[in-house]
Order: C-alpha cells, then sequence, then structure tokens
C-alpha cells in the first residue's frame, strides 16, 4: 500500500515536470509576442526588445525554464557581489527584491533619468528608510563606469554611467515597470519548487497570492455545489436503481441524461435569462468587490451554483443507480428479500454501502469535467475563479500564470485521483485483506 | 457516423451486410429513447445539408437598420449585433458544426486506433512508453488542455480539429488497447505470426476488424462530445474565428446584448441543446439495445 502511494506520488511529479515542460515549449512556438501584446501596436522594435530584456525572454529557452523552475538569485548574487533576498522590507510593505548588506540593511537603486545618476534606497533593521545619491560605481578598463544592482521591479540590472541612449524603459498599458536606464536586466526569480511562481505577464504582479485568493474562491463554489450535488444525485440514483424499469425510474435517468448534455454555458446562459432578466430574482453576474470572499455575497454565486448543480447531477445520479440495479440483482439480496427482511432493512443494511462504493470513485476520478465545468461557469457569470484566471491567462499567454495554474490543477486532478484509490482500498475488504 | 456510411458502401455490393445494417438500424428503432434522437439528428443533418436552401439570407450580409431587433416578418428569429439574421446564421452553423465534429472524432479514432494496436501488439517498452504518456494527458483536465492547445496555436476551424483529436485520442488508444490485448492471445492471431506475416498486416488486417464493434460505438458517443467541446470553446472565444457562424460564439456575442435582445441568446442555446441531446440519446438507446442482445 505504502509503496504503492510512493509511486503514484512519483508518477504525479512526472506528469506535472512532462507538462511544464510541454507548456514552456508551446508557449515558445505560440505565435504571437507577449511583449508586443502588452505595448500595443505603435511601440518601436527597441521597446520590444527592452520589456523583452526585462521580462527575461531574450535569455535561452533551458535558461528560462531553470530560472523558473529552481530560481535564480543564487546565480546573479554573483553580479552584484551581495546576497539577495526576496522579502517584505516593512511589514507593511509588498514582497520585493533587495540586495542585503552585511549589516542587514536591504538596498535597492533606482536610476535618475535627469541626471543618469543611481540613487540608492536603503531599509535599516530598524524599518528607516532613507533615499541617497549612490557613488559606488566601478570602473572598466577602459574607463566607462558600470554597476551591477537590483532595482525597484526585481531586476538585476547592468547601469552605465553616462551612457547615450539610456532613456527611460516603456511604461505601458498604465503600468510603470519602475526601472529604467539599464543595458542589461534580469528577472528575479525565487523559483516554483522554493514557492515563487514568479511575475504575472498580464498583470505585473507575482502569481502566487493572485493564484491563491482565486483557487479559494473557485474551491468555495466547487465545495458548495458539491454539498448539493452529492445528496440530491445519490437520493435520485437510488430511487431509481430500486425501481428498476418503472416510470420513476425513467424521468429520473431522461432527466439524468438530458441534464448532463446540456453544455455549462448554455444551461448557464439559459438560467442568467430566466432567473435574472425575466423574472428578476438573481444578479446575472458575480463580480465581487476585490478581496471580498464569495460567502459574504450568497445572492451572487447562487446562478454558478445552480449552473454546475445542474450540469453535474445527472451523471452521478447514472452512475449510482447503475450501481444501484447490479446490487439489488445480486443474489445476497434476493437470499435476504427471501428470508422475509423487512424491505427498508435490505435497503439501507444490505444494499446501500455495496451499492455507494462505486460511485464514489467515480465521483473521485470526475474531477477532471468538474473542473472543466467551473471554469466554463466561471466564464459565464465573471466568477473570480482560477478557472478564470487560467482563461484570461491563456488568452493573453501569460506563460507564468499558466504554468501555475496548470501545476495546481494537475496536482489536484492526479491528486483525487490518488485520494479515489485510497478509499476505494479500504471500502472494499477484497482488496484490502490480498 | 462517417464509420456508418462508410459501412454502407460496402454495403451494396453485399446483400447480407446491408441487412446486417437494417438489423443494427432497427435495433435503435425499438428504443424509444432512441428513436427521438435518431429524429432530432436527422433533422439537423438535414438542415446542414440544405442551409443554402433553408436559409433565408446570406448569414454574413449586415443591416445597419434593424440591429439586435426582435422576430419580423423580414428576420424570422431577428438580428444581432451586426445586424445579421439569426435564422441563417443559426442554419449555416449547422455545417460548421456538423462537419468539424465527426472530422476531430474521426482524428482521434485514426490516431487513437494507431496508437492502441501498437501498444497493445508490441507490448513491453513501447507499451509502457505510449501509455504512460497517454496517461499524463488523461490525467490533465480536459478544459485546461483545450485552453493551452488553442492559445498556443491560435483559434481556427483546423486547431479547434487538432485540439480536440488531441484530447480524444487517449481514451480511444485505452480502449484498442485493452481490446487488442484480449485478441491478442487469440488462435487465429499464432497462426498468422507463424504463416510469417507482418505485424502491421496482423494489426490492421487480423486485429483491427475484430475492435470494430466497440469502436464504433465509443465513437458514437464522441461525437456528441465533440459538439459539446466545439460549443464551449466558441463560447469562450476559443473557437472560429468571429464571421464563421458557430452556435456557441453566436450565445457569448449574443449574452452581452442579453438587456436589449433577450431573445437572441435563447436560439443558438436550443439548438446546440437539442443537438447534444438527440446524440447522447441515440447514442444511449443503441448501448442500452446492443447490451441487451448480448
Amino acid at each position: 500500500m505504502f509503496r504503492f502511494i510512493l509511486r503514484r506520488l512519483g508518477f504525479m511529479l512526472l506528469t506535472m515536470f512532462l507538462v511544464s515542460v510541454v507548456i514552456f515549449l508551446v508557449s515558445e512556438v505560440a505565435p504571437g509576442d507577449v511583449a508586443r501584446h502588452i505595448l500595443g501596436q505603435f511601440a518601436t522594435d527597441d521597446q520590444v526588445k527592452l520589456l523583452r530584456q526585462q521580462m527575461g525572454l531574450e535569455q535561452p529557452l533551458y535558461v528560462r525554464y531553470f530560472d523558473w523552475l529552481v530560481g535564480n538569485e543564487w546565480r546573479l548574487r554573483n553580479k552584484v557581489d551581495m546576497p539577495l533576498v526576496y522579502t517584505k522590507a516593512r511589514p507593511k510593505d509588498e514582497i520585493q527584491w533587495w540586495a542585503e548588506e552585511s549589516d542587514g540593511t536591504l538596498v535597492q537603486w533606482k536610476y535618475k533619468t535627469s541626471s543618469g545618476s543611481l540613487e540608492q534606497i536603503r531599509i535599516a533593521p530598524d524599518d528607516s528608510r532613507e533615499v541617497v545619491d549612490f557613488e559606488g560605481w566601478k570602473t572598466r578598463d577602459d574607463g566607462s563606469q558600470y554597476f551591477w544592482g537590483v532595482d525597484t521591479a526585481g531586476h538585476v540590472v547592468l547601469w552605465v554611467k553616462n551612457v547615450e541612449g539610456a532613456g527611460s524603459g516603456p511604461a505601458a498599458a498604465g503600468r510603470s515597470l519602475g526601472t529604467s536606464g539599464g543595458q542589461e536586466y534580469y528577472p528575479l526569480k525565487k523559483g516554483l519548487l522554493r514557492g515563487d511562481p514568479g511575475i504575472s505577464l498580464r498583470t505585473n504582479r507575482p502569481v502566487g497570492p493572485t493564484l491563491a485568493r482565486r483557487l479559494r474562491n473557485s474551491f468555495s463554489l466547487a465545495l458548495i455545489a458539491f454539498l448539493l450535488i452529492m445528496p440530491i444525485a445519490l437520493a435520485l440514483g437510488i430511487l431509481a436503481g430500486l425501481r428498476e424499469g418503472s416510470a420513476l425510474d425513467r424521468s429520473i435517468s431522461l432527466f439524468s441524461l438530458i441534464t448532463t448534455s446540456v453544455p455549462e454555458f448554455a444551461s448557464g446562459v439559459f438560467l442568467i435569462l430566466v432567473l435574472s432578466f425575466w423574472l428578476d430574482l438573481l444578479p446575472g453576474a458575480s463580480v465581487f468587490v476585490d478581496d471580498t470572499a464569495p460567502l459574504q455575497q450568497p445572492k451572487l454565486i447562487i446562478l454558478p451554483v445552480l449552473t454546475l448543480t445542474l450540469a453535474e447531477v445527472g451523471y452521478v445520479a447514472r452512475m449510482t443507480r447503475a450501481s444501484m440495479v447490479e446490487v439489488m440483482n445480486a443474489p445476497y439480496i434476493r437470499t435476504a428479500i427471501l428470508k422475509g427482511l423487512p424491505y427498508r432493512r435490505i435497503v439501507f443494511r444490505h444494499a446501500l454501502r455495496n451499492a455507494l462504493m462505486a460511485p464514489i470513485t467515480v465521483i473521485m476520478l470526475h474531477v477532471n469535467w468538474l473542473v472543466g465545468g467551473i471554469v466554463v461557469v466561471e466564464a459565464v457569470f465573471g466568477y473570480p475563479g482560477l478557472g478564470l484566471y487560467m482563461l484570461d491567462s491563456a488568452l493573453f499567454k501569460d506563460v507564468n500564470a499558466i504554468e501555475a495554474g496548470a501545476m495546481v490543477m494537475v496536482a489536484l486532478a492526479v491528486g483525487t485521483q490518488l485520494i479515489a484509490d485510497i478509499i476505494y482500498t479500504f471500502l472494499n475488504p477484497r482488496i484490502r485483506f490480498t | 457516423m462517417s464509420a456508418l456510411s462508410g459501412g454502407t458502401k460496402t454495403a451494396e455490393k453485399r446483400p447480407s451486410r446491408l441487412r446486417r445494417l437494417w438489423g443494427g438500424f432497427s435495433i435503435i428503432l425499438e428504443s424509444r429513447v432512441g428513436t427521438i434522437g435518431l429524429c432530432i439528428i436527422v433533422f439537423w443533418v438535414l438542415v446542414a445539408i440544405f442551409a443554402p436552401l433553408l436559409a433565408p439570407r446570406d448569414p454574413l450580409s449586415q443591416d445597419s437598420d434593424a440591429i439586435n431587433k426582435g422576430s419580423s416578418e423580414q428576420y424570422l428569429l431577428g438580428t444581432d449585433q451586426l445586424g445579421r439574421d439569426i435564422l441563417s446564421r443559426l442554419i449555416f452553423g449547422t455545417r460548421t458544426i456538423l462537419v468539424l465534429a465527426p472530422l476531430s472524432v474521426l482524428a482521434s479514432v485514426t490516431v487513437g486506433t494507431i496508437l492502441g494496436l501498437t501498444a497493445g501488439y508490441f507490448g513491453g517498452l513501447v507499451d509502457e512508453v505510449v501509455m504512460r504518456l497517454l496517461d499524463a494527458i488523461m490525467a490533465f483536465p480536459t478544459i485546461l488542455l483545450y485552453l493551452i492547445i488553442i492559445a498556443a496555436i491560435g483559434p481556427s476551424a483546423v486547431n479547434v480539429v487538432i485540439a480536440i483529436t488531441f484530447v480524444g485520442t487517449p481514451g480511444i488508444a485505452r480502449l484498442v488497447r485493452s481490446l487488442t490485448l484480449d485478441i491478442r492471445t487469440r488462435d487465429y492471431i499464432r497462426a498468422a505470426q507463424t504463416r510469417g506475416e507482418h505485424p502491421l498486416y496482423i494489426m490492421f488486417v487480423e486485429i483491427l476488424p475484430n475492435v470494430r464493434g466497440p469502436l464504433i460505438i465509443d465513437a458514437l458517443l464522441r461525437v456528441g462530445y465533440a459538439i459539446f467541446a466545439i460549443g464551449t470553446l466558441g463560447f469562450l472565444g476559443l473557437g472560429l474565428p468571429p464571421p464563421t457562424p458557430d452556435w456557441g460564439g453566436m450565445v457569448a456575442e449574443a449574452r452581452k446584448f442579453i438587456w436589449t435582445a433577450p431573445l437572441n441568446v435563447l436560439w443558438p442555446i436550443l439548438a446546440i441543446t437539442s443537438l447534444v441531446v438527440g446524440l447522447n440519446l441515440f447514442a444511449d438507446g443503441l448501448r442500452e439495445e446492443t447490451t441487451r442482445y448480448q
């Protein structure tokens, strides 16, 4: 059993590794340039090239992959000659990259376009912040002065003093890139394996916190839907299975077949049309004010939950029915009936336990479908969940966000399969004792 | 569906096959649910074939005087946000979906069969490598695969087919492999091997015909799912590029104008729902009746 779990975990890691490599390769050959996409049609080629460099896209593919996987600050610190740390300088600040001096003071550098010189932002261990002019330039053999430092946007930058063309970098789409004047840029990364999925190319913010919030939102949606689906579906399936071939069975089966056939986007938009537009009962979109948890505005999630329920209930009900029919035709149930046991007792004590075994594992394996349904439902209602995040990122070709989201999804999918196998083993003594 | 029409052609030469085909056909007619499904499918197939005759106007022509108008004598189901006739777009949308769905299923059946036969017949390392790769694909949430594939290669009709083929292949390969593993041990395969037949001959001439039955039923089920997927991709903006009439895309477009033209969203929803439900009813009837006959 233990070896089995280990093997499956190994398979999961292998899958995640393969998937991450494939996504990297695929995003490489994909048409369209994300830097061009951010800057728009009218940016010059130089501006596009600069942004590509700032995003690290000018480096070879394998360098980018390993930077993404294990980080690069341990490699780039040789250039800066100081330890590089990814931290909140003061408790209320955002998490940023800093160089650390021996006494614990955190420093960043900033290029002043007007004077062509550098200034240093220093945060002492006692949280006091000061900005001073920086004169620590190093001199090359040919007399030009240069300096490797960390800028305010998480790059290791090579600045050269008084050089022609050290203009400001492109500031596009309402985002200040927070860095300028450099000759070479290397975006700092801590690496996925060390818990940092990187910066979203689309929003220019760390992927991790956004992903966590989106995952939480999706999870609460899925959980509520699951709690609604299971009792309804099991009840319908058991009722139908107990009376195989009856009118009740036929109508439940037909209902299940039809509801599972209808695509989520169709039923979702249909529900908006009826409940939101014609009857004016519920809001047709789940737009949350930035950070509120979905549970605080229950009205907004009724329609998404309803759509998911409608799409999934039929599948589980059909599974339960099939399993119930099989069990009710088994010899030991006939024996129980012939023994004269009360019907209720036969169903609850003898049939149900065996009948529920198959559906429970099948349902766990069904999680891929549920994820698919959630992506569509989130797109229909504008619900800020993981699925919508993935859709937006994919449409934008935001590699970091896609990679991180894909890793979460694969871990979820393979993980639930593993859990399903374990549950099945514990439910089924025939496997447990062999 | 393509598999069925292929069967008809050979049936003309050998009457016994025609009778067998009719036998299979009457199986479906015995199930009421299956018959209803078949009727819905036939209806949409006829609409697709006779689209130019049925559509009252050009699905792409725009009328700037009638934007998001409700139903009128001129436009039976109203017009969309560009003043295009919704009925005509629906009718031509049938063609898009009824060509792409069987095509992508055919492609994944082809690729899946080849992979499944190879893995099942040769076994060993080949089997291990092919199946582990396919497992990795299957471990992936389907929708995510679609997202990544389409985001990478861009939305177009061919790419939708490629994406659906890619997603559908592992399931078919597994089915074919498991059937092949069983058939491989039969005596007639041993005989062929002793005769010194080429592995390709054994795979495609000896094994493939015996895999056909379950494969056709599986493929039929997959057509329904392919239509489901094409609609969803269209809705998410990953389907066919804009001017092409596409039901999923029509829902996405009309949803933006749900407050001014609420009914516009209803027609494509009804169309795709009826088609998918029809296919599933048909497949379910077929499955039920065939299992009963066995």
